[in-house]
């Protein structure tokens, strides 16, 4: 069975293409100093030079290496998905695992917060956020996945309160298994599918916010980004120099969201138990 | 029956209840947090912006804007009264500023949701009776790559193509300012400068609504009643149409209510892109210029709309699909 989803993994081409995009993207921002020897915010070149051998994508109009600036941007805005993908699946595996597995008062409790937290339509909170507060950015990152974790969580706890009634874990309730041996356990690793639809999902998410934001100039504009580069370029636009400044940016913008999501696309028809086994009852 | 009803009503009701919640809490963090902000925070704020330059009596009259303790309920009650304050950059009534905003935004949200909704929804329904054909397979390889287009991109791309480059539509504005037109001439204007941004927007939503159509058709379809309807014989437009494709609207619907917040924000973007002249400009301008009151009260309006939005499509959905009370008793 698992092999079987392997393979069928690999053969994906959706996948195979998510994956090899993201290995690039990877790289580019873990030894992407090392490619490029100017420093982001060094604003030491003449200003909107155009692309030459040093400067392979020119300079922008404060005098800054549009190149290492773009390496730099891709890395912040990989950063912030990432961590905030973590942190929203952390917690929404945690409530979602509890609620399903205690029910009750406390999955009452739980459900009805997310329920709460589902409606409050995050972007807006993260602009407000942001305007009055002007956080760091992996803060908000932090932010954004407190209040994105309840559609993990509601998939999660779906889950949990059908695995909860499979042999297995009726078994280990027999032999006296504790609540947290149980779900650290049986439950915790039998859902690991989900947790890769999750993650990835909310990590496309948090980027595509990251870039919202960072356009309409709610991030520090010290601290390089994608949207920010676009947001300064498309200032500039009626020069001749959108091909070289404008582009790069919206170009590595497109593929980073594209790599996540086809992955998730190709995630989800692979894993989901839900598309597998009934698909499209998605009233959970 | 009875029981089932009754519970229905519960789920529903429970659901309207946390709408409302929300909503509260929205209001409530934007009453609370200003009052959060340190003390000398109108220094902090506007003395690294080179845009803006406060007079001393501003200074004071912001200060004191955000130190007032009004108490959660005079907040509420202004916030229904219109008054939401004074904007700094533009010196007059933030609620005027927004009621300008507001019709160009609500123009190209509707207008691009039609149209992505009625485009995403026939090409699903088309995709999924084509199964495995080659005009599906290039149609879904078409939907996913465009899914991953955010609309900056788009926006920044059509922008360069068809205004800068070809210069066939205006980069900027919603009509040509003191050309004095008749009306028709007037709307085929405004039709000229929405076309651009309207397609960034259509886009963007179209691909979710496409993907989402053809898997829940893929489901419908396979069901016995339509193997009924082909062996009576029916046409094949009358089959999809008129028996599966109501079913697979559903789903839609809900999509909808849940994803309009992203929608909003996304329209938001496109606007600044082609400097079109709704909420997003506004907001875009009022961050620019650091202008508290106005970046506060957009937030909050449109939050509070979303909200309202999503509780009338909740209620639309029970009437459209009887099914729905089954869904609820899981």
């Amino acid at each position: 069975m698992h092999i079987n989803a392997k393979k069928k993994m690999l053969r994906d081409p959706w996948l195979l293409t998510g994956g090899i995009l993201f290995f690039f993207f990877a790289t580019a921002s873990i030894f992407g100093s090392a490619i490029c020897p100017h420093d982001p915010s060094a604003m030491e070149f003449t200003p909107l030079s155009s692309p030459c051998a040093v400067h392979p994508l020119g300079v922008n109009d404060c005098g800054q290496d549009i190149f290492a600036g773009l390496i730099c941007a891709v890395r912040n805005t990989v950063l912030f998905g990432l961590t905030c993908a973590a942190v929203s699946l952390c917690i929404g595996v945690l409530i979602g695992l509890t609620a399903g597995w205690f029910g009750g008062i406390i999955d009452m409790l739980f459900m009805r917060l997310a329920d709460v937290l589902l409606a409050v339509p995050a972007i807006m909170v993260l602009i407000l956020i942001s305007a009055l507060f002007q956080p760091p950015p992996l803060t908000l990152a932090v932010i954004l996945a407190l209040l994105i974790w309840p559609t993990i969580s509601k998939a999660i706890r779906a889950q949990t309160l059908i695995v909860r009634e499979s042999p297995h874990v009726r078994a280990a309730v027999q032999m006296g298994a504790g609540n947290s041996y149980i779900i650290f356990r049986h439950l915790l690793p039998e859902l690991f599918p989900l947790y890769l639809i999750g993650f990835s999902g909310k990590c496309r998410m948090a980027m595509f916010m990251e870039a919202s934001l960072a356009f309409m100039g709610l991030i520090d504009p010290g601290r390089k980004s994608l949207g920010m580069m676009i947001h300064y370029a498309l200032k500039y636009y009626y020069l001749d120099i959108w091909w070289n400044w404008l582009l790069p940016p919206v170009l590595c913008l497109s593929l980073l969201i594209m790599t996540v999501t086809f992955i998730v696309i190709s995630l989800e028809k692979m894993l989901d138990p839900r598309l597998r086994e009934n698909f499209g009852e998605s009233s959970a | 029956m009875m029981l089932s009803s009754r519970r229905f009503t519960k789920k529903r009701i429970s659901l309207l209840l946390a709408y409302s919640l929300s909503a509260l809490l929205m209001i409530w963090l934007s009453y609370l947090l200003p009052s959060l902000l340190p003390g000398d925070f109108v220094t902090a704020m506007y003395s690294t912006s080179e845009d803006v330059t406060l007079t001393a009596a501003q200074e004071s009259e912001l200060r004191a804007y955000y130190s007032q303790d009004t108490g959660f309920s005079e907040y509420l009650l202004k916030l229904i009264r219109l008054d939401w304050g004074n904007s700094y950059a533009f010196l007059t009534p933030v609620s005027e500023l927004f009621f300008e905003a507001l019709p160009w935004t609500l123009l190209l949200l509707v207008s691009a949701n039609i149209l992505a909704a009625l485009t995403g929804f026939i090409a699903g329904v088309e995709a999924a009776f084509r199964r495995n054909s080659r005009f599906e397979r290039s149609l879904v390889s078409c939907g996913t790559v465009l899914e991953g287009l955010p609309e900056i991109c788009t926006g920044v791309i059509l922008l360069a193509v068809f205004s800068l480059y070809l210069g066939w539509f205006p980069a900027a504005g919603a009509e040509t300012a003191y050309a004095e037109l008749s009306f028709q001439a007037w709307l085929l204007d405004v039709g000229h400068h929405l076309t651009l941004p309207l397609a960034s927007l259509v886009i963007a939503y179209f691909p979710g609504n496409f993907l989402l159509t053809r898997t829940s058709m893929i489901m419908v379809i396979s069901q016995p009643y339509i193997k009924t309807a082909q062996a009576k014989g029916l046409s094949g437009l009358r089959i999809r149409y008129a028996h599966a494709a109501r079913n697979a609207l559903l789903p839609l619907v809900t999509r909808f209510g849940l994803r309009l917040a992203f929608t909003v924000t996304g329209a938001f973007v496109v606007e600044r892109i082609h400097a079109y002249p709704g909420l997003g400009t506004l907001l875009f301008n009022a961050i620019r210029l650091r202008d508290l009151p106005v970046i506060q009260a957009i937030v909050l309006i449109s939050s509070i709309m979303v909200l309202a939005m999503i509780m009338v499509l909740e209620l639309v959905y029970a009437y459209l699909d009887p099914r729905v009370q089954d869904a609820y008793q899981r």
